[in-house]
C-alpha cells in the first residue's frame, strides 16, 4: 500500500526545505522473518520539525521508534540519521516508562548527561551545563523541587523531570514514547505546553509516538497514521498552528476540532480494519 | 488517629510488653520451685533450666570478671565479633561483586548458573572441616566459614538487584551518552546496593550464628568455645547466659546495620 499523503495546508515553516536528518527509505523489521512488524516505511523528517506518530495497539509505532534510536537494526531498507551539527548531542528519547535515577536528585537526574560525557566535554558543547540545567528546570515548572529525590515527586513531576533528563544536552533529534500517558489530562496540558516551548525553543527534531490524538495535533506539524500490522504510514495529515500554541486556547478552536476529526476519521478507519483482520 | 490516641497506643503496647516478660521470667524463677512440677517434668528442674536470677548473677559475674572461673566475657565476646565483621565485609563484597558481574552478562550467569545453586544448596557448615585443615583451628577458619554461609545469601540479592534495572534505563542513559562502564558503575551497582544492603541485616545474623557455630566445632575462642565449655560442664545458667549475650549482640548488629541501610538508601521510597 503507498503512502497516502492528506495535506491540509502548505507552507508550514518547518516544511520539508529545511535538510532532512532522519530519512527511511523501504525500512521494514520483524522480530522474526516471517513475522513482519513494519514494511516499507518510508519518510523524511526535516531538520528541527516535530511529527506525531499514531496507529492501531500493536501496529508497531515504539519499534518505529527503537529503529529510529538505533537500538534494533531495520531488517530491510535504510535508515539515515544526519545528526553532524558538532556542537549538539545526537540523539536522546524519553521511554513511556520511568528512566530517572532514584539515587539523584532532581537538579542531577537533569544534569546527568554532563555526568556521562565528563563536565569538561559538556561544557565544550556550548553552554555549561550548570545554567542550562537550571533553566530548563525553570521552564519545566520543577526549579522548588531541584533538590528533591524522585519519590518525592508527583507523577506529572517524575515525567517533567524524564523529559528535561532527554533534552537537557540539547539532542538534535528527540523521540518521545507516549511519554505523558500514565498523567491526568489537566497536567499533560501543562506539560504540552513546556515541552512545545522547550522543543520549538531548542530546535530539536522531534518524533512523538502517542495514542492521544490532542497531544499529536497540540504539538506536531505532521501526524503520520500506521496501519495494522505490518504497518505502513498509511495518511499524513500536516498541522499548521504556528510557531506560538496556547494549548489550552487552542483545544477550543474550530481548527483543532476539524483536524481532531479528520485524524479520528482515519485512525477509526485504520483501527477498525485492525479489528477486523484480529476477528477474521 | 490523634497524637494522643497513638501515644495511649504505644504506652498500651509497651505495659503489654512488659507484662508479657513479667510473667515469663515469674514463671522461669518460680515454677521449678514447686517441688510437684520439677518431680514430673525434667523441663521444671533447675539443674537443666537454670532461672532467671541466677542467668542474671553470671551475667554480671561475665561482665566483671569476679566468676569462679575468673572469665571475662569482654576478650571472647570481641573474638567473636572481630570474625562476624570480617565474614561479613567480605561475604558482601565478594556476594555483591559476583551478583552484579553475573546479573549483566547472560552467558555467565548460564555458564555459572547451576554451579552456584550446587553450591548453595550445600549446608556450608558442613565445610567447616576442610576450612579447618585449609586454615587450621584459626579465626581465619571461622570467618571462612562466615563469608561462605553470607556470600550466598548476599549474591542472590545483588543478583536480583542487578536483573531488576528497567532495560529503558540502560538504553535512555546510553542514548544520554554513557559508556558501558559508566552504565556498570553508575546505574547498575547503585540498583544492586540498593538489594545488597537489603540483605545486611540477614547477612549480620546469619554471620553471627555461622561464626559462633565454628568457633564450637573449631575450638578456637570465642562465644562458640564458652559455650561448648558450658555444655561440656552441664552447666545451664551459663548457657542460657552466653545465648542471652549472643541475642543481645544479634540484635544490637541487627539495628545498627538496618539503621546503616536506611541512612545509605534515604533516596529509596521503601527504605
Amino acid at each position: 500500500m503507498p503512502a497516502v499523503s492528506v495535506s491540509r495546508a502548505d507552507g508550514s515553516p518547518w516544511g520539508p526545505t529545511a535538510p532532512a536528518v532522519i530519512d527511511l527509505q523501504g525500512v521494514g523489521f520483524g522480530y522474526t522473518p516471517d513475522a513482519p512488524v513494519l514494511a516499507d516505511i518510508t519518510l523524511s523528517l526535516a531538520a528541527g520539525s516535530v511529527v506525531g506518530i499514531v496507529g492501531p495497539s500493536g501496529c508497531g509505532k515504539s519499534t518505529l521508534l527503537s529503529l529510529l534510536a538505533g537500538l534494533r537494526r531495520p531488517t530491510s531498507g535504510s535508515l539515515e540519521r544526519r545528526t553532524d551539527v558538532a556542537d549538539r548531542h545526537p540523539l536522546s528519547m524519553v521511554f513511556q516508562k520511568d528512566t530517572v535515577l532514584p539515587w539523584k536528585t532532581v537538579v542531577e537526574n537533569a544534569g546527568l548527561y554532563a555526568t556521562f560525557r565528563g563536565r569538561r566535554r559538556a561544557a565544550e558543547d556550548g553552554e555549561p551545563p550548570g545554567p542550562r540545567v537550571r533553566r530548563l528546570l525553570e521552564m519545566a515548572h520543577l526549579s522548588e523541587v531541584a533538590d528533591a529525590y524522585p519519590y518525592q515527586l508527583s507523577g506529572g513531576m517524575r515525567r517533567r523531570l524524564a523529559f528535561v533528563t532527554a533534552v537537557a544536552p540539547g539532542p538534535q533529534i528527540l523521540l518521545l514514547d507516549e511519554p505523558f500517558s500514565s498523567v491526568d489530562e489537566p497536567t499533560r496540558i501543562g506539560i504540552h505546553q513546556d515541552v512545545f516551548a522547550i522543543t520549538r525553543g531548542m530546535g530539536m527534531t522531534t518524533v512523538l509516538v502517542t495514542h492521544d490524538l490532542a497531544e499529536a495535533i497540540t504539538l506536531c506539524d505532521r501526524v503520520l497514521i500506521l496501519s495494522r500490522g505490518p504497518s505502513r504510514i498509511a495518511h499524513e495529515h500536516r498541522i499548521d498552528f504556528g510557531p506560538e500554541r496556547d494549548m489550552l486556547r487552542l483545544r477550543g478552536t474550530p481548527t483543532y476540532q476539524a483536524a481532531y476529526a479528520d485524524l479520528w476519521r482515519d485512525l477509526s478507519a485504520e483501527i477498525a480494519a485492525s479489528s477486523a483482520a484480529a476477528a477474521g | 488517629m490523634t497524637a494522643t490516641t497513638a501515644d495511649r497506643m504505644t504506652g498500651r503496647v509497651w505495659a503489654g510488653r512488659l507484662a508479657v516478660l513479667a510473667v515469663g521470667l515469674a514463671a522461669w524463677q518460680f515454677l521449678p520451685q514447686v517441688e510437684w512440677l520439677r518431680e514430673r517434668a525434667t523441663v521444671f528442674d533447675p539443674f537443666f533450666v537454670s532461672s532467671p536470677s541466677r542467668v542474671a548473677e553470671r551475667l554480671w559475674e561475665l561482665c566483671v570478671g569476679s566468676g569462679p572461673d575468673g572469665v571475662s566475657v569482654w576478650p571472647v565476646l570481641v573474638q567473636t565479633l572481630v570474625a562476624t565483621f570480617a565474614g561479613v565485609i567480605i561475604g558482601t563484597v565478594l556476594g555483591g561483586l559476583a551478583g552484579v558481574v553475573l546479573s549483566s552478562s547472560i552467558p555467565a550467569s548460564r555458564i555459572l548458573g547451576p554451579f552456584v545453586a550446587f553450591f548453595n544448596a550445600m549446608p556450608r557448615i558442613a565445610l567447616v572441616p576442610i576450612f579447618v585443615i585449609l586454615a587450621g583451628p584459626t579465626t581465619t577458619a571461622t570467618v571462612l566459614t562466615a563469608v561462605a554461609v553470607i556470600f550466598f545469601l548476599v549474591f542472590y540479592n545483588a543478583f536480583a538487584g542487578g536483573r531488576s534495572v528497567p532495560p529503558e534505563v540502560v538504553q535512555s542513559t546510553r542514548l544520554l551518552g554513557a559508556s558501558p562502564r559508566s552504565v556498570m558503575f553508575r546505574v547498575r551497582l547503585p540498583y544492586v546496593a540498593v538489594w545488597t544492603l537489603a540483605a545486611l541485616p540477614n547477612a549480620i545474623s546469619f554471620g553471627l550464628v555461622a561464626v559462633v557455630t565454628a568457633e564450637i566445632l573449631t575450638g578456637r575462642v570465642g562465644m562458640g568455645r564458652l559455650l561448648l565449655n558450658s555444655i561440656s560442664t552441664a552447666d545451664a545458667t551459663l548457657t542460657f547466659a552466653v545465648v542471652f549475650l549472643l541475642a543481645v549482640v544479634g540484635v544490637v548488629l541487627v539495628s545498627a546495620s538496618d539503621l546503616v541501610s536506611r541512612r545509605a538508601l534515604h533516596w529509596w521510597e521503601n527504605s
